[in-house]
C-alpha cells in the first residue's frame, strides 16, 4: 500500500512535465515533417532574435507590446471609473435600473467586436478609435459585476447602517460598495482579459503598431514564424496580465487570501 | 389582511412603474437617436434613423446590395459556423473537465497543456488555422471552437471539484464504483456551474464569431457589417449589429430555458 502511494506520488509530479514535454515533442515532429504549416522551435527562435536587429514599421518587438499594452491600460481605466460609477447608478438606485439598466440591457448583447465597422466610420482609425472599443469591450464585465455586487449587498448590514442612523451616502460608500468588492474585482478581472482580446482583434483588423499587428503582418508576408512569436508574447503577456490584476485583488480584498 | 394586500398592491404599483420606467429608457434612447439624425446634428453618412433601421430590414430580406447576400442568408451562415464550433466545444469540452476534475493523474496531465495554451486568445490562433484548414467553414468553426471550448473545460472541471465530499461518502457507502459515483454524484452536482461555462462560451463563439468573419469570410452577418463600412453605408452596419444582438439573445434564451429543464432541482441561485 505505502508503495503503491509513493508510486503514485511520482506519478503525479512526473505527469505534468511530462505533458509540456509531450506538446513540445509533439512541434518539433510535425514542424520539421511540415515546415509549410507550423515553423519549427528553432526558426521561432530566430527568427524573434531577428525582431531586435530588424525592426517591424520602425518599431522594435517590444515597443510593439508597449504599443499594444497602453491602448489596453487606457481603456481599462476608462472602463474601471465608468463601469463601476454605471454600475452602482444601476444596482443602487431603482430609479436608474429600469431608466439606464433597460438601455444598457439592449445593447449588451451586441459583442464588442460588432462595433468595430461603425466606429471606424465615426471616428477612422487612429489611435482614439482602438482605445473605445476596447472600452466597449471591456466596460460590460465591470458593469454587471458592479451591478450584481450592489443588488446583493447583505440586507442585514444595510439595516444594521440604518439602526446607527447611517445616511444615504454613508449607506452607499461604507456599506454597499465594500461588501460588492469581490464581485467588483472579479469584474475587474474579467475586463482585463477580454480588453486584452479585443485590442489584439482591434489591431488585427486595422493598425500600423501592436502585436494584432504583427499577427497580420505574418499572415499577410507569409512569416509564420512572426505569427508565432507574436501568439507566444500575446499568451505571456495576457498571463502576466492576469498575474498583476490577482495581486492588485489580494491587496484590495486581503479577506480573500485564505482561500 | 388588509395591511397584507396593501403592501401587495404597492408592490404591484412599484412593478408598473419599473416596467413604464423602463420602456421610457429604451424609448427615450430611440427618440434622442432618432432626433439626431433627423435634425441633421449627426449626419446620415455617419448614423441611421431607427425607421430607416426598420425598413432596411424588410428591404434587406430579400435584397442583397451591398455584400452580395440577403440577410436571411447571411444569418444562416453565422449560426451554421458559429453553431459548428459550439456544439463540438461542448461535446468536447464539458467531458474533458470532468474527467479532469475527477480523475487526478488526467489532471495533472491535461493541466500543463491547458494553461499553456489558455492565455492564447483564440482570434489570434487565424492566420495558422487558415494555414491548416483554408478559409472555409471547418476553419471559422474551429476558431469558435477554440474560443467555446475553454470555458466549457474550466466550467465542468470546477463544478465537478467542488462536489460534497457527503454525497460522495454516502454513494461509497451504499457500494457504488468510483466510476458510477462519477457518473451519478459528480456529473449532476457539477451541472449548474457547466451551465454557467456554458452560457460564457455561447458568449465567445459569438463574439468570436465576428472576428472570423471580419477577417476571413464571404457571407454573415460580420462579413455584411464589414462590407457596411467598405460601402459605407451605416444603416447596413447598425441593422447587421443589432440583428447580431438580437439572435444572441435569443440563443441565450434558449440556453436558459433548457437549463431549467435539465437543472431541475434548481442549482443556480438568481
Amino acid at each position: 500500500m505505502k508503495q503503491k502511494n509513493l508510486f503514485l506520488s511520482i506519478l503525479y509530479t512526473i505527469l505534468p512535465a511530462l505533458s509540456v514535454v509531450c506538446l513540445f515533442i509533439l512541434w518539433y515532429s510535425v514542424s520539421n515533417q511540415r515546415p509549410d504549416l507550423i515553423p519549427t522551435p528553432a526558426d521561432t527562435w530566430e527568427r524573434f532574435l531577428l525582431t531586435f536587429e530588424k525592426p517591424i514599421m520602425r518599431l522594435s518587438f517590444f515597443e510593439h507590446i508597449l504599443a499594444s499594452l497602453r491602448r489596453v491600460i487606457t481603456a481599462l481605466m476608462f472602463s474601471w471609473v465608468f463601469g463601476i460609477l454605471i454600475g452602482t447608478v444601476i444596482g443602487w438606485t431603482k430609479t436608474g435600473r429600469a431608466l439606464v439598466g433597460s438601455v444598457f440591457n439592449m445593447l449588451r448583447p451586441i459583442p464588442p467586436l460588432a462595433w468595430i465597422p461603425l466606429i471606424t466610420i465615426w471616428f477612422g482609425i487612429g489611435e482614439a478609435p482602438k482605445v473605445l472599443i476596447v472600452i466597449i469591450g471591456s466596460i460590460v464585465p465591470v458593469i454587471v459585476n458592479t451591478q450584481s455586487g450592489m443588488e446583493r449587498v447583505e440586507q442585514l448590514y444595510l439595516d444594521v447602517g440604518r439602526v446607527f442612523h447611517a445616511n444615504n451616502r454613508q449607506l452607499l460608500f461604507e456599506i454597499a460598495l465594500p461588501s460588492a468588492l469581490t464581485t467588483i474585482m472579479a469584474g475587474i478581472k474579467t475586463s482585463t482579459s477580454t480588453g486584452w482580446m479585443v485590442v489584439l482583434a482591434a489591431e488585427m483588423l486595422g493598425a500600423k503598431s501592436g502585436v494584432g499587428f504583427l499577427i497580420t503582418r505574418g499572415m499577410d508576408s507569409g512569416d509564420t514564424a512572426l505569427v508565432l512569436v507574436a501568439m507566444i508574447a500575446i499568451g505571456v503577456v495576457g498571463a502576466l496580465l492576469a498575474v498583476l490584476i490577482s495581486l492588485i485583488e489580494r491587496m484590495v480584498c486581503p479577506w480573500l487570501r485564505k482561500k | 389582511m388588509s395591511k397584507l394586500q396593501n403592501s401587495n398592491n404597492k408592490k404591484s404599483l412599484g412593478k408598473t412603474r419599473y416596467a413604464l420606467l423602463s420602456a421610457a429608457g429604451i424609448l427615450g434612447f430611440l427618440a434622442i437617436w432618432q432626433a439626431l439624425v433627423m435634425t441633421g446634428i449627426v449626419q446620415e453618412k455617419y448614423l441611421a434613423a431607427p425607421t430607416e433601421i426598420i425598413r432596411l430590414f424588410f428591404v434587406k430580406l430579400t435584397d442583397t446590395a451591398p455584400d452580395g447576400n440577403t440577410l436571411p442568408f447571411n444569418i444562416i451562415a453565422s449560426l451554421r459556423v458559429s453553431l459548428t464550433g459550439l456544439l463540438t466545444a461542448l461535446l468536447l469540452g464539458i467531458p474533458l473537465g470532468w474527467v479532469m476534475g475527477w480523475y487526478r493523474w488526467v489532471d495533472r496531465f491535461v493541466t500543463p497543456l491547458f494553461e499553456i495554451l489558455r492565455p492564447i486568445p483564440p482570434i489570434s490562433w487565424i492566420p495558422l488555422t487558415i494555414l491548416w484548414l483554408g478559409i472555409g467553414l471547418r476553419a471559422k468553426a474551429f476558431i469558435i471552437f477554440f474560443s467555446a471550448f475553454i470555458p466549457c473545460v474550466i466550467n465542468s472541471y470546477t463544478g465537478i471539484k467542488q462536489t460534497s465530499k457527503v454525497l460522495i461518502n454516502v454513494a461509497k457507502t451504499c457500494g457504488a464504483s468510483n466510476f458510477v459515483i462519477f457518473l451519478k454524484v459528480g456529473i449532476p452536482y457539477s451541472l449548474p456551474i457547466t451551465f454557467a461555462g456554458i452560457r460564457v462560451a455561447l458568449g465567445n463563439s459569438w463574439s468570436t464569431l465576428m472576428a472570423a468573419e471580419m477577417l476571413a469570410s464571404s457571407a454573415g452577418l460580420g462579413y455584411m457589417i464589414l462590407m457596411g463600412r467598405a460601402f459605407a453605408r451605416p444603416d447596413i452596419i447598425v441593422l447587421g449589429m443589432l440583428v447580431i444582438g438580437v439572435i444572441g439573445a435569443l440563443l441565450t434564451g434558449i440556453l436558459e430555458f433548457a437549463e431549467r429543464k435539465i437543472v431541475k432541482w434548481g442549482g443556480r441561485k438568481q
